[in-house]
């Protein structure tokens, strides 16, 4: 592998605020509203005047544009904007883009947030009557007219690959995946912001909830939900001053790896490995720049729109052996295990806001503020999902 | 979710005059299985494209393949989303024993007994005048 020639500076930006919204299944504002009202959360806590914002990140998938949000906030002049994606690979990529525009001197203060109404606006996952599809690069021609038309079917066909080549059944691999099923729900539990704050759940539960698209069961899947959420990233110098103080960015990495393949998601299929992702080629990236390892790491909130996408995530970013993230328990990834994942409950049953509740966690844990403290910790790792590319964070303690 | 009664059931059919794409449905609709193959340096570029990844060439080449292909995985589809697909129903992902580094769906009905690494062979299907190559466990007959 070539020198990285990179010239990243561990912890020269903060995220020193951090909103939002309410989680719900039906919010009754657009997402215009829900950015507005998780940012001006995120500059509350940092303690950031709204007229002050020069800067916005958005996803690249979200229906609210930068300059939308900078003029409902009513900031005086917005000099940087911009976006990363696609979709869920984006939100730690999305805060890199901040941290480098302030590394820059592009902005100062640099809000990046996601809003969506997932729930009763528009929901993923549904083929409409529009004609022919495919065409113009979408590749999607080789794959929705087969019924490959879900992520849940993609990620399916992912799961029962992964066992296969680990020589496990698919049973077995199912145990795995409840394992960070129940991890989730549990953290949920101690968290009342959660969507499935007053669910519980038992392995039983699990086994026993609906078979969506085999080896996925239901609660394989995150959830539906209407909200947003936002942070706030300027130099860790000035965050110092503020009210909110400094979570450091202690480092910022996306990665494809080679032979990723065109179009979104689906064509991942055609990778010569698809029980990984780009996130193993992400992984190297962001703890050389860090200085640091897997085995340095405290607490992860690891993308979860399904259980196998953690659950291979786990591999990519080398805390288990290849094969061996099956083998986990709950026990494992909750509090007091060898690595607490998704602290808030994560997509799976904290709320679905493509990553960005994830960043948000992150921070909690770096503040000691999370409803699911992990105690001492000093390091947390923050990821953005593949397939399509990956991206990640680590947050840090200020010292 | 889209309810039946909602709409009209229209099978879903793919765009089959796509610059970089359409040479692997003018085959199948000529009842024959192509691969986007470069001029340059012989790789299969599935999905196909017109510049190669390898050489750099850009060329609109294909090459004919056997149809027959070993099962890589699969998932039977039990909640459905679109009228035109009833569940349940799988969906395949084969490996073309002639070109191993191009890897195509098919969509069979049911829950058919599979095992990764099966044989699997093509059987087209007409849809709204469109040929879709699918795929389907080879039988005793087959290797006739
Ligand atoms: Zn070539």
């Amino acid at each position: 592998m070539p020198e990285d020639t990179s010239r990243w500076t561990p912890g020269a930006t903060s995220i020193v605020g951090v909103g939002a919204t309410d989680f719900s299944r039906s919010s009754g504002r657009s997402p215009l509203t829900l950015a507005v009202q998780a940012t001006r959360a995120a500059l509350a806590d940092a303690g950031v005047d709204p007229r002050d914002v020069d800067g916005i990140v958005r996803c690249d998938m979200d229906l609210v544009s930068g300059p939308a949000l900078a003029d409902s906030l009513g900031a005086r002049d917005l000099t940087y904007w911009g976006e990363a994606g696609p979709g869920g690979s984006g939100p730690a990529a999305m805060v890199a883009q901040a941290a480098a525009a302030v590394s820059a001197g592009l902005a100062s203060t640099v809000v990046v947030f996601r809003a969506l109404n997932g729930r009763s606006g528009n929901r993923y996952g549904l083929v409409g009557e529009r004609g022919a599809v495919g065409g113009d690069g979408s590749y999607d021609e080789f794959f929705l007219p087969f019924g490959m038309q879900t992520a849940g079917q993609f990620f399916a066909v992912v799961a029962r690959r992964y066992a296969h080549e680990h020589g496990m059944s698919v049973d077995k691999l199912s145990e795995g995946l409840a394992s960070i099923a129940l991890a989730g729900r549990a953290h949920a539990n101690n968290n009342p912001a959660a969507q499935f704050h007053d669910r519980t759940m038992t392995r039983e539960d699990y086994f026993a909830s609906r078979m969506l698209s085999d080896p996925l069961r239901l609660f394989d899947y995150c959830l539906e939900t209407d909200g947003a959420c936002a942070v706030v990233v300027t130099s860790t110098e000035r965050a110092r001053d503020l009210a909110g103080g400094a979570v450091p960015i202690v480092s910022a990495a996306q990665g494809t790896g080679p032979g990723v393949q065109p179009g979104l998601m689906f064509p991942a299929l055609l990778r010569p490995s698809t029980p990984s992702w780009p996130s193993a080629a992400t992984a190297p990236t962001l703890f050389g720049r860090a200085g640091v390892s897997a085995a340095d790491i405290d607490v992860a909130q690891v993308y979860d729109c399904f259980t196998i996408t953690t659950l291979i995530q786990l591999e990519d970013y080398g805390f288990v052996p290849r094969g061996q993230a099956a083998h986990l328990g709950e026990a494992d990834l909750t509090l007091g295990g060898r690595l607490p994942i998704n602290t808030s409950g994560g997509h799976l049953s904290e709320a679905y806001i493509h990553g960005m509740n994830h960043v948000v966690e992150g921070v909690r844990q770096m503040r000691g503020t999370s409803t699911n403290q992990v105690t001492g910790a000093e390091l947390c790792l923050v990821t953005s999902a593949p397939p399509p590319g990956a991206s990640a964070l680590i947050l840090g303690v200020d010292r | 979710m889209i309810g039946a009664e909602d709409v009209a059931v229209r099978p879903v059919v793919p765009v089959v005059d796509d610059v970089d794409t359409g040479g692997f449905f003018e085959a199948a609709a000529r009842g024959e299985l192509a691969v986007r193959h470069c001029g340059g340096c012989g790789t299969d570029l599935h999905l196909p494209r017109e510049c190669c990844p390898h050489c750099g060439e850009l060329s609109r080449t294909w090459r004919t393949v056997e149809p027959r292909a070993t099962l890589y995985s699969w998932t039977v589809v039990e909640h459905q989303v679109h009228p035109a697909h009833p569940t349940p129903y799988t969906v395949v992902l084969v490996e073309l024993d002639d070109a191993p580094t191009v890897r195509l769906l098919g969509h069979l009905p049911g829950r058919p007994p599979l095992t990764v690494g099966q044989p699997m062979v093509v059987e087209f299907e007409d849809v709204e005048g469109v040929r879709l190559p699918q795929w389907r466990p080879e039988e005793e007959s087959d290797r006739a």
